[in-house]
């Protein structure tokens, strides 16, 4: 399965799925006009890869500053989907990036956690640069 | 991932799932049509329910990206402005710090000027005494070589010699003293060193280059000061501040041809602060330019040279190196204008 790589822009995330590797990223901000520009690819490579990944170690590092409210109802489309694969026996983790003085990003990942019961949860707070 | 309604024309589609789930619940209620009639109704006011909160569930996300990108777009916009703004800011305080260097020269050179004129005098005194002594004694010549001199001649060479020698010394040293004393004023207002200094002195010799100015306009100094203050500072920021004070008294205070006087007072109080009160018996300031005489560039006389830098200079000159405050007196219109300087004889050690 081909890497899925696309650099960050003012608005939108950059994307890192090294599917061999089985390490994913999501980093940086995501508020585009169109939701589907962003997480169209996305979920177009994440869903095949996560069909097939039964008994694989996959780590998912969400790395995001700011989201729209569209791309909140995208990443927990993602995560039910993860969490569905998970119970299938992809073995998921999933860090969850927030800066320290960043309580919103930090409850953000909160809530999303709620609904994991077979997804691994990492909340980490970043270390100031 | 199949999307029903295909609304953004691809294969994602956000409310993928919840479509579904609508889908299934029509589905349900077709299968319920023999079923009792309080179930068919409950099923359908639930799938309705939930149509309508999966659809306000839409309108909530596409209001809130909205203005997420409105909020977005105007901080950056926030961001640009600010950017711009301290930009503005800096060069404002560049060319403020340019400005105030101009000033400080330009007041060196008021003060050149002064000296000169004050130093003309003693000097065209011992000039002329000495070209009357070089007359004097070629007549003298003149009749000695003539073998035609009298007790009277050489009597009257002997007190125009001691006459004009006299002058001749007393103005020269009148000159060396003037030279010296504006030397120590010209280092100080130049260098920002700090050193141990006698209060009554600085102020005497600073007034003194200011003398031609003043005198120019007719206007009298009175210094009333105890000798033996003994400060440790910035003798070049005193000198400056008063220079200051002084030429807008000059400039601002009397209309031409009037003649007024200025007053510094200085005193040690209690708490070892020098207190300092300058004061002219002029116009005075008026009441609406009171609060903003120390802002940097506020000036009436900007068609006329003036660059609003004076009395800031003069604020900051006390407030920094040394160490005090400077406060513009209340007094009533036309009663002049009264300043009070209050520093430490002392300054701390790191200013």
């Amino acid at each position: 399965m081909d890497n899925l790589k696309i650099p960050a822009t003012e608005r939108s995330p950059d994307v890192d799925f090294d599917f061999a590797a089985g390490r994913l990223s999501l980093r940086g901000e995501s508020y585009p006009e169109d939701a589907s520009t962003v997480f169209g690819p996305i979920f177009a490579v994440l869903e095949p890869f996560l069909d097939n990944a039964e008994n694989r170690d996959i780590r998912f590092d969400f790395e995001l500053i700011y989201f729209n409210s569209s791309s909140a109802k995208a990443l927990m489309n993602m995560f039910q989907m993860m969490e569905n694969a998970a119970g299938r026996g992809v073995r998921l983790e999933v860090n969850w990036y927030f800066a320290p003085d960043d309580e919103t990003m930090k409850e953000f990942g909160e809530d999303f956690a709620e609904d994991l019961k077979s997804v691994t949860f990492n909340l980490v707070a970043t270390t100031p640069s | 991932m199949s999307s029903e309604t295909g609304e953004t024309g691809t294969a994602f589609n956000l409310f993928d799932a919840e479509e579904r789930v609508l889908a299934s619940a029509t589905e349900l209620e077709h299968r319920l049509a023999d079923a009792d009639p309080g179930i068919r109704q409950g099923v359908a006011a639930l799938t309705e329910a939930y149509s309508r909160s999966v659809r306000e569930q839409r309108r909530l996300v596409k209001v809130s990206d909205r203005l997420q990108h409105q909020l977005a777009t105007l901080n950056q916009e926030l961001g640009r402005r600010r950017a711009e703004a301290e930009e503005a800011l800096d060069r404002l305080k560049e060319a403020q710090e340019t400005l105030v260097q101009a000033e400080k020269l330009a007041s060196l050179g008021a003060l050149v000027g002064g000296v000169a004129h004050e130093i003309n005098t003693p000097v065209g005194i011992a000039l002329s005494c000495a070209s009357h002594l070089a007359d004097a004694t070629s007549d003298l010549q003149r009749l000695f070589a003539a073998d035609d001199i009298g007790i009277d001649d050489f009597e009257r060479f002997l007190a125009t010699a001691a006459d004009t020698s006299r002058l001749i010394m007393a103005n020269c040293e009148r000159a060396a003293d003037l030279i010296g004393s504006f030397k120590q004023v010209a280092v100080d207002r130049t260098s920002s060193e700090r050193r141990r200094f006698d209060l009554a002195g600085s102020i005497a010799e600073t007034l003194t280059s200011l003398t031609p100015r003043l005198r120019q306009e007719g206007h009298k100094v009175e210094i009333v000061c105890p000798p033996g203050i003994d400060v440790d500072g910035y003798p070049g920021a005193l000198s400056q501040i008063l220079v200051n004070l002084a030429m807008n008294s000059v400039t601002h205070g009397y209309d031409p041809g009037q003649a007024g006087i200025v007053r510094i007072t200085a005193a040690l109080t209690e708490d070892d602060m020098v207190r300092l009160v300058y004061s002219d018996d002029g116009k005075g300031i008026p009441e609406e330019h009171r609060n903003r005489i120390f802002d940097p560039f506020f000036t009436t006389r900007r068609g006329s040279g003036g660059t609003g830098l004076g009395l800031h200079i003069v604020y900051n000159l006390a407030t920094g190196p040394l160490q005090g405050s400077l406060s513009l007196d209340n007094l009533p219109a036309q009663a002049g204008t009264r300043f009070t300087l209050i520093f430490p004889r002392q300054i701390a050690r790191a200013p």
